[in-house]
């Protein structure tokens, strides 16, 4: 997996610049209670910042649930497919 | 009906035997889509020995409406998506087949046994991810939308889509029994 990263000339500044993030989509199927179980469960957000993210990814399509390197969200992203959520991961285009 | 119930620090499930025989229906046709493969292995999946036979030629984005969602591009650039692809998705399918497996062993000493009951001590985690893989694959099938529910109300009992709704729903209903035990 480190291939993919070495591959792209990117400094090293640039990578501390501008994190990877992990993006969580609203789909129709997966239950409010359960996305907010998750997020609890995954990245041990207190009851009301699971709720808070669950109702961005509900009324606005999508939140960032995750900063940080590439394989960290690589890993998050995983471990959200596992639990049948639907995300993906980019660099954070922001900054 | 059917219920998750609370005993102590473990959790059960009553169920009917239609009950049981539709969950390990679907139970089943999910394993089946997924492919075979999840079993015990003997030896450690680093061994290069191993990788020779066990890694496919070639992984590639699924076909089927069904897979792509259970087991999803994590990147827009299609390029990484199948990159990444090729590292992980043996991993993924192989979870989601050994949680559809564990339930679908409880599930059969029901089916066998040809009764209804409850299961007892069963592992919450693992049954509210099968239940949500269920509900997905089941989804992308009835093409469920926000508005689904209004429409299945709607629909004539004797139309032939009506049950499989039903059958959804009744899974979101039951999902969200175990998450009312859990939150």
């Amino acid at each position: 997996m480190a291939k993919t990263i070495t591959k792209e000339a990117v400094s090293v500044s640039e990578l501390l610049d501008r994190p990877w993030i992990t993006i969580v989509w609203d789909d129709p199927v997966n239950l409010m209670t359960y996305v907010t179980h998750v997020f609890i469960k995954l990245f041990g957000f207190s009851k009301e910042r699971a709720h808070e993210l669950m109702m961005q990814v509900h009324n606005e399509g999508r939140a960032v649930v995750s900063t940080g390197t590439r394989e960290e969200m690589e890993r998050d992203v995983q471990r959200l497919h596992e639990h049948g959520l639907w995300a993906t991961l980019q660099r954070d285009d922001k900054i | 009906m059917s219920n998750f119930e609370k005993v102590g620090d473990g959790y059960s499930l009553d169920l009917t035997l239609d009950e049981a025989h539709i969950l390990i229906n679907l139970v089943e046709q999910l394993l089946e889509l997924l492919g075979e493969g999840d079993f015990f292995h003997h030896y450690d999946s680093s061994d290069p020995l191993a990788q020779l036979l066990a890694m496919p030629a070639e992984i590639v984005t699924p076909d089927d409406p069904v897979l792509l969602r259970l087991l999803p591009n994590a990147y827009a650039d299609p390029e990484a998506a199948s990159d990444f692809r090729r590292y992980t998705e043996p991993q993924l399918r192989g979870a989601k087949q050994k949680n559809l497996r564990l339930v679908r062993e409880e599930l059969t000493i029901l089916v066998d046994e040809n009764h209804g009951g409850v299961i007892e001590e069963l592992n919450a985690d693992i049954w509210l991810k099968a239940l949500n893989d269920l509900r997905i694959a089941l989804s992308v099938r009835l093409d469920i939308s926000e508005n689904s529910f209004e429409k299945f109300e709607l629909l004539p009992d004797e139309d032939p889509q009506k049950p499989v709704y039903a059958v959804y729903f009744w899974l979101g209903w039951l999902q969200e029994n175990l998450l009312g035990l859990l939150l």
